[in-house]
């Protein structure tokens, strides 16, 4: 059996554009969505998760978050909670576009090697996320089909749709 | 004459680097590509050269935001960064190397540590390579200035290079100090948007400079202008205009001899 | 073999399916399940080997003879004897490669070409110190199901190429022409099809995202919309590399080290190549799709080239497709002994097989030599790259491949690589009937022009281009989009490579072009050949390269050659490549194919791709300082037309327009056409010509549109004073016919008989005559054949209809 000195946990970390930022990959996701029927969709803003797995703490993960992944004057971030909170109504939407795990994630390790090159411990894996917030009234089946016909491949990504917070 | 040593900061992803040599080694400079791991190892020491050059590419596949991860690594393994700056030598960071200064809290200001700028997607939500007109600061110190006409032009080729600041009063700051070297113009030198400022950084900044002005950051390439066939109507009878970002690297290298 | 030491034993027997006893349908199971792409007469010589050796093949081997034997790799199909009947004649081609493509190389002998066709890319001399390495491949599959990775993995893969040429060549530009249905087509498509819109915007984001982050500039290219391509979208992508002539030859020696560097091996990208053969369907394997990592194939670049400075290694390759088992086959053809724990992995749970197999980008095998060893870690080491020995070349003549001790492949080398049985293939051409141009309404001249330019297949292609950095090496003088304001369509770029050469003295150049045009090989494939080579070589004589320094990269893309007619129509083409080679002195250097380009439609039915050659075309640009750009450089100059007009509609973007059918095909002349861009050629040299465009889709005049809006200035011209076949005595025809050979020069007056004198005695051949002249006032004014206006047309509205068609369907 492996001894390690840190347990293997998993972390999964937001990063997105301040709200005082217009959002250009947001615009363009915008326009890509009502192309695609959902004129009733009005803001598109993107932000990116990392789930950073390994022997590292919370703590570090922390730390590489503000000195790496998170750009101290136009981004802000959040440690996101094992389990979403209930969202409400139909106005608000959270798109989550994962690489499938059998394809390699550039970004992931990238972020996996500068977080060793900080001195933190090396985590076993990072992967990265793209994460479209929209507003706008839609549903789950017509927004998920409008997704994979232009934000993600279904043969490369998996996408979760869920309704969000404001 | 005495060549004077130029390093050139490579990283994975960089790739500007042989143009940026060369056009230093034209102008009389004798310039050395050098990774970041060479540094980071004591191989290479930076109070060693006289002028550093951070060039354009995709240090890291500018893969958690342009320049990024360069910047970190240049915090914390060019550590003498700052003296070398403060000893008045001559830094210039082109494209992604600007972005890396910025980012690293170099510039606009070399004393202060935080960083008050960045960097964020062009407007257009699109990488664009197009030639722009620019005017020059004749107000501002900048050393890779002199001489140069108040009006130029060079090329862009970015994605994220619209400029922004941490707050309103940074704007103002930066007028006061004359720090503002580069602006995006139109031919008759206004002020105007997209496609002029071709990715929407505000005032129209296209590049920084820091108040003693021997640090330049810019987003357009003056390496890529340093023969007049360079120029994109080179071949038009009306045209004759000398290779301005030849200038630039002139200038660095003449000053420090 | 060995009974297993450390898998279980079930896990041996999945590895070794039992061939031995199974039948011809069984066989066809098996193979289907695996996508292993063996037709019957190969299973058939599989079988026989290993009965003769007593043995079952292990899976490893199966799949290492399958890739093998793929079209992608063997092209098989160019190869193999085809039984062509044509009309009543029948005649068997033994070798169509060998007697179209590789018989013109041969025939036209030129001594600059120092390496064609054995190598990663062909490669032609450039000045007295350098050479040019070249090669164009598509990356057609991939790109339909993943646009955006499959057009990425394509850019990587023929950089790969270019650095696994020779030993190594640095990439100094890269070309992309794709083949897409039209952004807003409207019709049904089959469920998981990429609407060709998304396809685009995917392919275009893919090429931009990967030569972008390598640093190399995207500076060349063409599109081409035609809605028969909307299931199988056609993505080529080129790349030119610049090597020291001392690089260009490589050598495997026994005991030499076969080391992978680069990027680790995973799950991704099995059976690329069987699959690159295969039907594209639903049950396309997912695994055959990949996103690239550009960065990490920078290292390997980086690396490479100091290490090729040091000269640390003997031979490098890349791994496409087949990954290590072709990388390692191909170098060690003298044997090779391999050891599969040493590979780094991605997940610890690969098979065998599938390290053995797989297509993980990003990855060369080197052969060094024992002594070098240390030495060549360290400079991949300081790179980030990393580095593993996976065994040694032999003299032994076979392949050996263990895991852990245990035998997972031992083949003979002979056997895998000579093995493959030929079979005969039925392939049927009749020529096409002359048919009178019939159908469509006639339409006044000025409103033909404004379609023709709004045409997708003519409009602004800004929207792509921009997004490319093509200017990164500093060396691109001659940019794709020229004129006053940066914008109007040059006919090919010029690359001054001194970034590579560190050299800013030495200012000769070199340009590359295309030629592609699937609408004339539906009317006939040999001509359609012709047109597009010589598309490519006055692309290349418009920007001031040499004609006759020029060499050629063929690229067919076809549908399925079982099919007698499509394999028909290919034997026509390659036998046109032939032709137009011979003509114009212009050897192939390399080249490529992709077949099977066909699928299923909403219907069920079977879409293939209209048969489909593009023309790569390089040449040398004596001194880049003379190139010339497309754009009028002023008022008052006189306007020559090189080349003879015909009455040749027959798949011309005017027919399109009309709805007309039939007509004429462009026929190329060599002996002439290659007079006219001679003769140019000289007299761009001499710096006598202001600009020069080339004529064609759309004719002369959408030429003259374009010329006159990206200077800003008019013309006048007169269709009487044109070099052409006494029989037209239509105004649209002059105007609007496709004949090949044919280019639109600016002189000033000053310069015109000194220019005239370089067509000296060819005059007559070349047929040059002066045809009009620019004017101050933008606008296109044309007088007929009757001494009447024609048409008088504003050019700023004419540029603003041409600009707005990709934005108005892209955004």
């Amino acid at each position: 059996m492996n001894v390690r000195v840190q347990p293997t946990s998993t972390h999964n970390i937001e990063v997105r554009l301040r709200p005082e930022h217009s959002d250009a990959e947001g615009a363009a996701a915008l326009a890509l969505l009502v192309a695609q029927g959902m004129p009733s969709l009005r803001e598109a803003r993107v932000s990116r998760v990392y789930e950073v797995k390994g022997p590292i703490s919370a703590g570090q993960v922390l730390q590489a978050t503000k000195d790496l992944l998170c750009d101290a004057v136009t981004q802000e971030y959040r440690v996101l909670a094992p389990v979403n909170p209930p969202a409400n109504g139909m106005n608000f939407w959270r798109v989550e576009v994962w690489l499938k795990p059998t394809v390699t994630d550039p970004v992931g390790e990238t972020v996996r090697d500068a977080i060793a090159d900080m001195g933190l411990p090396r985590p076993d894996s990072v992967r990265c996320a793209m994460v479209y917030r929209l507003c706008g009234r839609s549903n789950k089946p017509q927004l998920e089909k409008a997704v994979s016909k232009c934000l993600a491949n279904p043969l490369i990504h998996r996408a979760v749709v869920t309704e969000a917070q404001p | 004459m005495k060549k004077p040593k130029i390093l050139v900061l490579r990283a994975a992803g960089t790739n500007c680097e042989l143009e940026t040599a060369n056009a230093f080694r034209v102008v009389g400079g004798d310039p050395d590509l050098v990774h970041i791991a060479e540094i980071k190892a004591g191989k290479k020491r930076l109070m060693d050269y006289a002028v550093l050059a951070i060039p354009g590419g995709f240090s890291y596949g500018d893969d958690v935001g342009a320049g990024k991860v360069l910047a970190n690594q240049v915090r914390h393994t060019l550590t003498d960064l700052r003296q070398f700056v403060r000893l008045g030598r001559p830094v210039i960071g082109i494209c992604n190397g600007f972005q890396v200064l910025v980012k690293a809290g170099v510039l606009p200001h070399s004393n202060a540590c935080d960083q008050v700028a960045s960097f964020t997607f062009n407007d257009s939500g699109r990488f664009e390579a197009r030639w722009v007109h620019l005017r020059l600061n004749t107000q501002s110190s900048c050393l890779f200035f002199k001489g140069l006409p108040e009006m130029i032009e060079l090329p862009v080729a970015h994605g994220e290079g619209k400029l922004v600041l941490k707050s309103p009063r940074h704007l103002e700051d930066l007028k006061k100090t004359k720090s503002i070297a580069l602006q995006y113009v139109t031919e008759d030198g206004k002020l105007m948007g997209y496609p002029h400022n071709p990715n929407g950084s505000i005032f129209n900044i296209a590049g920084l400079t820091n108040p003693e002005g021997n640090v330049l950051g810019l987003m357009p390439h003056p390496e890529r202008f340093v023969a007049s066939h360079q120029h994109p109507n080179w071949t038009r009878q009306t045209y004759r205009k000398q290779a301005i970002g030849l200038e630039m690297f002139k200038n660095a290298v003449d000053h420090a001899r | 073999m060995n009974a297993s030491a450390v898998k279980d034993p079930a896990a041996a027997a999945a590895e070794a399916p039992g061939i031995l006893d199974k039948s011809v349908k069984e066989l066809r199971a098996l193979g289907d399940a695996r996508h292993l792409s063996l037709n019957d007469a190969e299973w058939a010589v599989i079988q026989g080997h290993f009965k003769g050796l007593k043995r079952e093949p292990t899976l490893a081997e199966l799949e290492t003879l399958a890739q093998t034997w793929s079209e992608h790799c063997k092209h098989k199909t160019f190869t193999s004897p085809i039984r062509l009947t044509e009309g009543k004649k029948t005649r068997v081609i033994k070798n169509l490669f060998q007697e179209t493509i590789v018989a013109a190389t041969q025939a036209v002998k030129k001594p600059w070409c120092l390496s064609v066709f054995d190598d990663n890319a062909g490669v032609v001399a450039f000045g007295k110190k350098w050479a040019l390495a070249f090669k164009a491949e598509t990356h057609n599959h991939p790109s339909a199901l993943e646009p955006y990775g499959g057009s990425e993995t394509g850019v990587g893969g023929v950089v790969r190429d270019v650095l696994g040429c020779g030993l190594g060549a640095k990439p100094v530009l890269n070309t992309d022409v794709f083949c897409f249905g039209r952004p807003d087509y409207k019709g049904p498509l089959p469920e998981g099809a990429h609407h060709p819109n998304r396809t685009m915007r995917g392919v275009v984001a893919g090429v931009r995202d990967y030569g972008n982050r390598m640093g190399i500039p995207t500076a060349g290219g063409g599109l081409w919309f035609d809605d028969d391509y909307r299931l199988n979208p056609l993505v080529f992508c080129g790349t030119v590399g610049l090597i020291p002539q001392w690089a260009v030859d490589k050598e495997v020696k026994p005991g030499d080290f076969i080391v992978a560097v680069g990027g680790k091996t995973g799950r991704d990208g099995l059976h690329g190549a069987t699959f690159s053969s295969a039907n594209l369907g639903e049950d396309a394997p997912t695994s055959a799709v990949q996103i690239g990592h550009a960065i990490a194939e920078k290292r390997v670049l980086d690396a490479l080239l100091r290490a090729r400075e040091r000269k640390l290694y003997r031979s490098v390759t890349d791994c496409g497709a087949g990954g290590f088992s072709s990388a390692v086959g191909e170098l060690g053809a003298a044997g090779a002994r391999v050891s599969l724990e040493n590979a780094p992995l991605k997940v610890s749970d690969l098979d065998s097989w599938e390290i053995w197999l797989s297509e993980s980008q990003e990855r060369m095998v080197l052969a060094v030599p024992p002594k070098n060893l240390k030495a060549l870690q360290a400079v991949f080491a300081a790179e980030g790259c990393e580095t593993a020995v996976l065994g040694e070349f032999t003299k032994t003549g076979r392949l050996v491949v263990e895991h852990r001790g245990r035998p997972v492949v031992d083949l003979d080398m002979q056997f895998l690589h000579k093995g493959l049985p030929r079979v005969e293939r039925e392939a049927v051409w009749n020529a096409p009937a002359p048919a009178k141009p019939s159908g469509g309404a006639e339409k006044k001249a000025s409103l033909v022009l404004r379609e023709a330019v709004a045409d997708l297949n003519v409009c602004s292609r800004e929207w792509v281009i921009r997004q490319y950095d093509h200017e990164v090496q500093g060396g691109t003088v001659i940019k794709p989009l020229q004129g006053v304001r940066h914008d109007g369509p040059g006919d090919a770029c010029v690359i001054w490579p001194q970034a590579a050469t560190g050299d800013m003295d030495d200012h000769m150049g070199f340009s590359v072009a295309h030629g592609l045009n699937p609408d004339y090989g539906r009317l006939d494939p040999y001509w359609m050949a012709m047109a597009v080579v010589d598309e490519a070589l006055r692309n290349l004589t418009c920007v001031g390269a040499d004609p006759s320094r020029a060499a050629l990269l063929d690229n067919f893309c076809w549908a399925s050659p079982a099919d007698p007619k499509q394999l028909g129509a290919l034997v026509r083409a390659a036998e046109g490549c032939r032709d137009a080679a011979k003509g114009f002195g212009a050897p192939f250097i390399s080249g490529k194919d992709s077949l099977y380009n066909q699928s299923k439609d909403e219907k069920g039915r079977e879409l293939p791709i209209p048969g489909t050659l593009l023309i790569s075309a390089i040449s040398t640009v004596p001194d880049a300082r003379k190139a010339v750009t497309m754009d009028f450089k002023g008022p008052g100059n006189a306007l020559y037309l090189i080349g003879r007009t015909n009455d040749e509609l027959g798949g011309s973007l005017y027919h399109k327009i009309l709805g007309r059918s039939g007509g004429e095909v462009p026929k190329v002349s060599p002996a002439c056409a290659l007079e006219g861009f001679k003769s140019l050629h000289a007299a761009i040299n001499r710096g006598l010509v202001l600009s020069a465009h080339d004529l064609s889709e759309g004719g002369l005049a959408v030429t003259a549109v374009e010329m006159g809006f990206s200077g800003e200035f008019g013309c006048l011209i007169d269709l009487d004073e044109m070099a052409r076949d006494p029989r037209i005595y239509s105004n649209e025809t002059l105007l609007f016919s496709e004949s090949p050979s044919r280019i639109l020069v600016e002189v000033s007056p000053e310069s015109e008989s000194a220019f005239l004198r370089h067509f000296g005695k060819g005059a007559k051949a070349a047929a040059v005559r002066r045809v009009g002249q620019t004017t101050a006032n933008p606008i296109l004014k044309v007088v007929g054949l009757d001494g009447s206006v024609v048409m008088e047309e504003p050019l700023r509205e004419l540029k603003e209809a041409w600009q707005k068609t990709l934005p108005a369907v892209l955004g």
